[in-house]
């Protein structure tokens, strides 16, 4: 065994440290090779965005809400209605769970069972 | 004239402001073996921020004049505008067309204009040389 117990397998740290020295100079050596006259503070440092007008940060992230636009889309009606039952006031909920009960008593005093 | 001040090739970004498609399909033609100006390192890039040229082609419709003058304000100094086609210079067949707000250069200056409907490429790749002399001259004063 050598190199710190782990021998010469892909998993050695030492390989990994030197994998990261590489990828440092490299990333390094084309940065330098980039365009040094640009002005700096102008809009030559913006974002490119196919000559759009670059939105802020927050409004160009997808919010996880848009990945379930087709199952929205799709359960609308459903949503819509129960959307527009749950007002979030305590008193309408009250009333609900009241009418519920009673709807209830009333089957099942009809077929009997109270 | 000694081209040195420049010690790479030209990289232009191509911006369609309106066209009907023509002068694009000329300055493509450029890139064929016919012509291949790729030979001389005369390429298109993907984005301003890399570019030498910016080739202008259209007359400016009202919705392109922000983002012709936003990509013009995103290519790095310095940097020649080259304006291919008659439309571009005053309107060719959109003249007078209500929602057009062209010409080029009333958006943006324009340092080769290159006439034609649409310009051959050998009047293509000429404007380039000559914007690539006009480079080399604010190469040199800078």
């Amino acid at each position: 065994m050598s190199i710190l117990g782990l021998g010469y397998s892909p998993w050695s740290p030492i390989f990994w440290l030197l994998a990261f020295v590489v990828v440092i100079i490299m990333v390094y050596f084309f940065r330098r090779r980039g365009r040094k006259k640009y002005k700096k503070d102008t809009a030559q440092t913006k974002v490119f965005l196919c000559g759009e007008e670059v939105p802020e940060a927050k409004q160009r992230h997808i919010k996880a809400h848009n990945v379930y636009w087709g199952f929205f889309e799709t359960m609308k009606e459903y949503y819509d209605a129960n959307i527009k039952a749950h007002t979030g006031i305590i008193n309408d909920y009250i009333i609900w769970f009241l009418v519920l009960i009673a709807i209830s008593a009333i089957i099942l005093f009809i077929v009997g069972i109270v | 004239m000694n081209l040195s001040a420049i010690k790479r090739a030209l990289w232009a970004y191509h911006i369609n402001t309106g066209s009907c498609n023509g002068c694009d399909i000329e300055i493509l033609a450029t890139l064929t073996p016919r012509y291949d100006v790729e030979r001389f390192g005369i390429m298109l890039v993907g984005s301003p921020r890399h570019a030498d040229v910016l080739l202008v082609t259209g007359p400016v419709a009202r919705q392109m004049a922000p983002r012709l003058k936003r990509v013009y304000e995103q290519t790095p100094d310095p940097k020649v505008v080259l304006q291919v086609g008659s439309c571009g210079m005053e309107g060719g067949v959109f003249y007078e067309s209500y929602n057009l707000v062209g010409p080029v250069d009333q958006i943006i200056p324009v340092d080769v204009y290159v006439p034609g409907c649409p310009p051959r490429p050998e009047a293509i790749i000429e404007a380039v040389a000559k914007a690539w002399v006009k480079l080399e001259k604010a190469e040199q004063v800078a």
